[in-house]
């Protein structure tokens, strides 16, 4: 097993909620390999969210080291953790998030205008990543035009353009139907094992487990138990 | 695919909304072309009156008619090169609503004095030997469709003849105006021929001339050459006021009361209102935009994106509706010069206008867009998503 490709070590967050302090996070351990593909599992609140926000520089934590790609994420500030977002992480969200007047192509094509390459190169590019997740056929729909599921897969092909190293996904299938629901846990499970992306998903469907390769429940800020 | 394309999808993303924010920009932007033209095109009057010319009226009034016989008089005092006579007709054409200038003038010692009356050697010569002849600006001859060789009727108001007769005269030249102190919306005739009607019982109203223009010789100062046609009548028969061509157009202006000052504020207030109205649209676009910069956030675009899209947007809507509006205040000058013609003779927008005009909307444009940007950028994307519809 080499290095991995997440390390929280010791991590801890709370909020403040109406004069409350609420612990979120207690004292965090957590070490993703590279491939892994690991399903953060757990009640409302347990914290599994704000491990996926740490994990992309969208949050800090209280204490605690979180070192993804070998950047210490949360000493990233401004320009640099922009565009180290933009190199390493891919963010897949539960309500899709595509922006309503842009076809499939151009959603994929968006985070490529941050890269030097051509206007060909980039449409190239987004093409490819559309043909991965199944969607060759509907490069010029846009998102009214397309199924929750497609619209999702559309999401994954923008979070993959990038070729990052890590996927982001928060509850990926929370908006699909059950078919929907398992062709994109089935995409992430081979996005993992064919294109040796490391796949976090935070998620409440029990299904997940089957294409996980690991199983992270967590409970009040910690890790209750982990099944392979 | 580039982020201006997507600015602009998104702007138009509510055509009616794009369509009212424009066309509000663009009726601004066009009030503020004329409001700012009326004042500029005053000031250019005064400000291109030549320094070689000085005019007697009435110590009075304006509308106090001088003797004719103060011509000789004047013409003898030091440093006066040629005087003539310059008396305000009043006439309409056909009826009131045709009201525009009529002077009665020494035709030959008017052009001379005033080379910026363009008209070709034909013209002057035609209208010389015609002692009811008379040359109208181009801007008059446009609006009422007169030709060289018409004869046109005047009905007189304050020179009126017997029975309510209109005066008759023939056009023998349309001058054009070469400096903004000539108006291309007046009409020339001869003086003598007015002073000789009220002689002869033709028509009726005061005899004598409204003003003396003067042209002062070489090497004579203005000042001190009205000074001494002033000092000269001191004691009668009627006292004198003499002064540059200038300040006597500013006189002019200022009979319209305050009007830069009042124009001015009407003016801020357009420009607060459009101001008040884009910072609305984008406020409310920017609201509705909040998700797509969390989108652009967590993919990577840096913290400042919203305020790139922002002010694209914004400049954008702000500079179609602006270059709208400066088009129709372009395109309107003629339109707008026959019809308040009588009042703003010389009505047209100046280089500087048009260039107030881009600036402002540069401004707006910025100004608008950067109120929600500034909030938008400072949302952490996670809050942008959360926070977006």
């Amino acid at each position: 097993m080499g290095e991995p490709v997440i390390q929280l070590r010791g991590v801890s967050k709370a909020y403040r909620k109406g004069g409350q302090t609420l612990v979120v996070l207690d004292g965090l351990d957590m070490d993703v390999e590279r491939g892994e593909f690991l399903a953060l599992m757990g009640p409302s609140g347990s914290g599994k969210s704000t491990i996926l926000n740490l994990i992309g520089g969208l949050d800090l934590p209280d204490s605690g080291s979180v070192v993804v790609a070998g950047a210490s994420v949360p000493d990233l500030r401004g320009d640099a953790l922009s565009s180290w977002r933009a190199r390493h992480t891919g963010y897949v969200f539960q309500a899709f998030n595509l922006i309503p007047v842009l076809t499939a192509l151009e959603s994929v094509e968006l985070p490529l205008l941050l890269t030097p390459l051509s206007k060909a190169e980039r449409r190239e590019q987004a093409r490819y990543a559309l043909e991965i997740v199944g969607l060759a056929d509907r490069l010029d729909h846009r998102p009214k035009q397309l199924s929750g599921g497609q619209e999702q897969r559309v999401a994954i092909a923008r979070a993959i353009a990038m070729d990052p190293t890590i996927l982001l996904c928060d509850e990926p299938t929370g908006d699909l139907d059950r078919d929907s629901a398992d062709q994109v846990l089935e995409l992430l499970a081979r996005l993992s094992a064919e294109h040796d992306k490391t796949v976090v998903m935070v998620t409440h469907d029990q299904k997940a487990g089957d294409d996980a390769t690991r199983i992270l429940h967590l409970d009040k800020g910690v890790v209750e138990d982990a099944d392979a | 695919m580039n982020l201006g394309r997507l600015v602009r999808r998104q702007a138009l993303s509510h055509p009616v909304r794009a369509l009212l924010t424009i066309g509000a920009v663009a009726v601004a932007i066009f009030l503020l072309c004329f409001l700012r033209s009326i004042v500029t095109s005053l000031d250019a009057a005064v400000k291109e009156s030549s320094g070689r010319r000085i005019i007697t009226a009435s110590a009075v009034s304006l509308f106090q008619a001088l003797p004719a016989s103060y011509n000789e008089a004047i013409a003898a005092i030091d440093g006066v090169d040629t005087v003539s006579r310059f008396t305000w007709f009043g006439g309409v054409y056909k009826d009131p609503e045709n009201f525009f200038a009529q002077f009665g003038t020494d035709p030959e010692l008017l052009l001379s004095q005033y080379p910026e009356i363009a008209l070709s050697e034909e013209a002057k010569q035609a209208w010389f030997d015609d002692k009811r002849g008379a040359i109208v600006g181009i801007g008059i001859a446009e609006k009422f469709g007169w030709e060289v060789g018409d004869t046109v009727p005047i009905l007189g108001t304050i020179f009126p003849r017997p029975g309510d007769e209109p005066w008759e005269f023939t056009i023998h030249g349309i001058y054009r105006s070469t400096r903004a102190n000539v108006d291309e919306m007046t009409m020339y005739f001869h003086w003598s021929y007015l002073d000789e009607s009220i002689e002869s019982g033709d028509s009726m109203g005061p005899r004598g001339t409204s003003v003396y223009l003067i042209r002062l010789e070489d090497g004579w100062e203005g000042e001190e050459v009205a000074q001494a046609i002033d000092d000269y009548y001191a004691g009668g028969p009627q006292r004198t006021r003499t002064q540059p061509e200038a300040a006597f157009q500013a006189d002019f202006v200022n009979m319209m009361g305050n009007l830069p000052t009042f124009l001015g504020m009407i003016g801020a207030a357009v420009l607060v209102a459009i101001l008040f109205g884009v910072v609305n649209t984008m406020t409310i676009a920017a609201r509705e935009r909040l998700r797509s910069m969390g989108i652009l956030k967590s993919v990577g675009f840096s913290d400042r994106i919203p305020l790139r899209l922002y002010l694209m947007e914004s400049t954008m809507l702000v500079l179609l509706g602006g270059g709208i509006g400066i088009g129709l205040a372009f395109v309107t000058q003629a339109p707008l010069r026959a019809v308040f013609g009588a009042f703003i003779p010389v009505y047209h927008i100046a280089t500087e206008t048009y260039l107030a005009a881009v600036v402002t909307c540069i401004a707006v444009g910025l100004i608008s867009g950067l109120v929600p940007a500034i909030r938008a950028a400072r949302l952490k994307p996670i809050e942008a998503l959360r926070r977006g519809t």
